[in-house]
């Protein structure tokens, strides 16, 4: 019996490293990410070039394909737009599974800011600045407990600027490249 | 179940598997899904 307990975990194991090998390997020089892997430059679609879009359009996008150029990859994101201007969020920024799965915040911390960011098949160059003013988060918050937590209550944009503050959660706007 | 059919077991499932991540879009869209969910209610 234990055996039989034994030769099954094992076979779960073995496909469990065989998925997260595989699926990695599979997205990491596609055309965007997959749902959870994160995938290589973003390469079709219109390359925006007009003056700074109205962001509101937004609202009605659930999550947008956001290209870190140092290194290059990838990844699938929350947005959030909030007085005239766009966001992105990176939580659980200081659990365990955070900082193995959201490289990417560290890595445009430290100076590799430049992204590109694909919404509705178009694609916009950015450069991502982290926001820590109570004054913008708040307003963040807001937009962000709206679309993603159930509605905007105080109690979930309390939580989310406290999750702010606190490191949990890392917000940063998506600014012109000109700015 | 010896260590001999184990292990040819072991590849072949393996095999099958790996190749349905591959090349089955859907399949690796529910495996992917499901790992999301398991992640998501997981993080702390």
């Amino acid at each position: 019996m234990i055996k039989i307990i034994s030769q099954i975990v094992g076979l779960l194991v073995l496909l469990l490293a065989a998925t997260l090998i595989t699926l990695k390997l599979k997205n990491q020089g596609a055309d965007g990410p997959s749902v959870l892997f994160p995938g290589g430059k973003l390469v079709s679609g219109e390359l925006y070039r007009g003056t700074e879009p109205d962001w509101s359009f937004t609202d009605d996008v659930f999550t947008i394909e956001l290209q870190t150029n140092d290194p290059m990859s990838s990844r699938r994101i929350f947005v959030m737009e909030s007085q005239g201007k766009v966001y992105v969020p990176s939580g659980y920024m200081r659990s365990f599974l955070g900082k193995l799965w959201k490289d990417w915040a560290f890595e445009v911390e430290e100076g590799g800011n430049l992204a590109v960011a694909r919404i509705n098949g178009v694609r916009y160059e950015r450069v991502l600045v982290r926001v820590m003013d109570p004054s913008v988060v708040q307003g963040v918050a807001k937009k962000l407990a709206q679309k993603y937590a159930g509605g905007e209550t105080p109690e979930a944009v309390a939580q989310i600027a406290k999750s702010v503050a606190d490191g949990d959660t890392w917000v940063f706007e998506m600014a012109p490249r000109s700015s | 179940m010896n260590n001999r059919t184990y292990a040819k077991l072991c590849g072949g499932v393996t095999l099958v598997w790996v190749l349905g991540l591959m090349f089955v879009a859907p399949f690796a869209e529910l495996i992917e899904g499901s790992m999301l969910l398991f992640l998501s209610t997981s993080a702390r």
